[in-house]
């Protein structure tokens, strides 16, 4: 994926073929990842494995926000089902192709984003965390009343007896190319995110997190740029949520709790979010622990203990969280291998 | 009538629970700075560990006590061994760190306990006093004059006692009162248990009253944080109208068709409001307190 690979430091000293046999490599890599596993695993892993490179993209959009500006989303889950209604709703009302719908949901939710960034020019840290928190609370009470469109008539477009389900993609229409369909457009999302850090909002967005009256009185326009933020944030979880629709081709209406955002957002922690790595491990202890330990017979609440633990580990002694350790280790290995 | 007040004592019945759950958030977030995710998942446990006590037949003040013990232990012991070491970092950190306390002990309990349908009662339940035509019980009315009773105690606490004075001062400056001799971890380490007591408390009514869930229970402290956030956090007496009036406009929704889907909405629409408000008129803030 297009990773901050371990590559600036290194690279300068490199000769230039390699180096772009280097740039080639995450290229490779996801196309590696996105055809050859559906090759390999069943079906009921493939469902499992394509809801972490969905979960992935969503924790990536949390990390964003966190790394960049310092800003804590709880509302991460309620924002992938608005981004999920709008896609099943425009699917059921136009049936367009899906890109187009999860774009639009995607759109739909940036704005949702740029509407929880107004609290944000006024408060920071807890006070805010708390405000996406509510938002979070008061959307899974909405969307339990109004329920996800399912073909039926109206706005909501919900009726109680119906079997719709929403068409997939043209390229992903078997669960197998669903996957590499789900790892592609997510890769694109991860390389979004490093094009925006590589650019201009990448520097403004650092300079906001070191002084925000430093950066202002630098002449970088503060509240466009934490818009900026949320509104991508928005975007990427927006996305994430039509993938979702478009996964299990209708969305249940009590799997968006906000207990679920908070969950999410503490794994985020658990995995890092300085990175790539960091977004996939929290996405596969997300999805694939729970699923891995109940196929080998331990109870999924044991996997709610790990969780717990794990966090307060990393709140206290890893703030790199789980990506940041393997990294360092990676980092000392090659040391000694080179020295 | 006979509607409206059934719902209105029903709501200040839940309000009060929200407003003793909120109590015992912001004593603690006075004392040590921590923001505790986790009170609902102690409750939770003292809850279940009540549950436990009355299943194996023990006399009604073991259970009681059970639950608020459980409670306090708890809390005692993130406090002790976990918080320390998160004492200098941003609010945010320990909050965080306090949701990652809740999700262990949630799993803990439902591995602990299958999830079943469990009923906590009490033998207040059965007494009741008939007031203007409507029925409330004994356990209501606990919940109702239990949290008049926190609210007096825990202000008579913090502003008549030393150590009141004390977790006022810590609340007010932390390096300062620690340099002036505050004894920082023993005033700390006695909010952690007072807390704790509460969220065993709440969690007892709040599963006799609501429902006993572990889950339910422990993300029940989500709209009790809305209650605190009305008073920033740091009132202990609009904490407790807050939650009273969050339970009531929660239960009286229930009377208006068109927004009863939707009244479990009622302490986010309340603790969105409040924040807009009190933030009103500020711009931009930059980096230091929050």
């Amino acid at each position: 994926m297009s990773a901050p690979a371990p590559a600036p430091a290194m690279s300068a000293s490199r000769p230039t073929p390699q180096l772009r046999w280097q740039s080639a490599l995450p290229v490779v890599a996801i196309a590696a990842v996105a055809f050859v596993v559906p090759a390999l695993a069943s079906s009921l892993w493939l469902k499992v494995l394509t809801s972490v490179a969905i979960y992935a993209l969503a924790v990536a959009s949390i990390a964003l926000l966190y790394r960049r500006l310092g800003l804590v989303s709880l509302a991460q889950i309620a924002l992938m089902g608005f981004g999920g209604w709008v896609t099943l709703r425009l699917s059921y009302a136009w049936g367009m192709p899906f890109e187009v719908n999860m774009l639009a949901g995607g759109v739909l939710t940036a704005c949702v984003g740029i509407v929880l960034a107004y609290p944000a020019l006024r408060m920071r840290g807890l006070y805010l965390a708390l405000v996406t928190l509510m938002a979070a609370g008061g959307f899974s009470i909405l969307v339990n009343v109004i329920q996800f469109p399912n073909g039926g008539p109206g706005f909501t477009g919900f009726i109680v007896q119906s079997v719709g389900s929403m068409p997939r993609p043209a390229l992903g229409q078997s669960d197998g190319a669903f996957f590499s369909y789900c790892v592609i457009v997510v890769a694109l999302g991860f390389l979004l995110i490093h094009l925006h850090e590589r650019g201009s909002p990448g520097r403004a967005w650092a300079f906001i997190r070191r002084s925000e009256a430093a950066a202002m009185s630098a002449g970088v326009n503060v509240t466009f740029y934490k818009i900026w933020g949320f509104a991508l944030s928005g975007f990427l979880a927006g996305i994430a949520g039509g993938l979702l629709a478009g996964n299990l081709q209708h969305l249940d209406a009590r799997s968006f709790p906000a207990a679920e955002s908070v969950m999410l957002f503490a794994l985020t922690i658990v995995g890092g979010a300085w990175g790539w790595l960091g977004a996939v491990i929290a996405a596969v202890l997300y999805r694939l622990l729970p699923a891995f330990l109940n196929d080998i017979g331990v109870s999924g609440n044991v996997a709610y203990i790990i969780f717990g633990v794990a966090l307060m580990h990393a709140m206290a002694t890893a703030p790199r969280g789980l990506a940041g350790q393997i990294e360092g280790a990676w980092k000392a290995i090659r040391n000694r291998g080179q020295s | 009538m006979s509607a409206y007040g059934l719902f209105l004592v029903s709501g200040l019945a839940v309000g009060a629970l929200y407003a003793l759950g909120g109590v015992g958030l912001v004593v603690l977030n006075r004392a040590t700075g921590f923001l505790n995710f986790a009170h609902g998942a102690i409750g939770a446990m003292g809850a279940m560990t009540a549950w436990q006590m009355a299943a194996w037949a023990m006399p009604e003040p073991v259970v009681w006590g059970a639950a608020i013990g459980i409670g306090a232990l708890l809390s005692l012991l993130f406090g002790r061994f976990v918080a320390p070491g998160l004492a200098h970092r941003e609010p945010v950190v320990k909050a965080v760190a306090t949701l990652g306390f809740a999700i262990a002990l949630l799993g803990v309990m439902n591995l602990l306990w299958v999830t079943t349908p469990r009923r906590l009662s009490f033998t207040l339940d059965g007494l009741f006093i008939t007031l203007g035509g409507i029925r409330i019980t004994g356990t209501r009315m606990l919940a109702f004059g239990g949290g008049l009773a926190v609210v007096a105690g825990v202000t008579i606490l913090l502003v008549t006692t030393r150590v009141g004075l004390m977790m006022r001062s810590l609340a007010d400056n932390r390096p300062v009162a620690a340099l002036l001799g505050t004894p920082v971890l023993r005033v700390e380490t006695l909010a952690w248990g007072l807390s704790g007591a509460l969220a065993g408390f709440t969690g007892l009514m709040f599963g006799g009253l609501v429902q006993l869930d572990p889950t339910l229970l422990t993300f029940m402290v989500i709209p009790v944080i809305a209650a605190a956030i009305v008073a920033r956090l740091s009132s202990i007496s609009v904490t407790f109208a807050a939650g009273l009036l969050i339970g009531v406009t929660e239960s009286m929704l229930a009377l208006y068709p068109p927004l009863a889907p939707f009244r479990s909405a009622a302490p986010f629409a309340v603790a969105i409001i409040a924040l807009m408000w009190l933030q009103r008129g500020r711009r931009l803030t930059f980096a230091g307190e929050d």
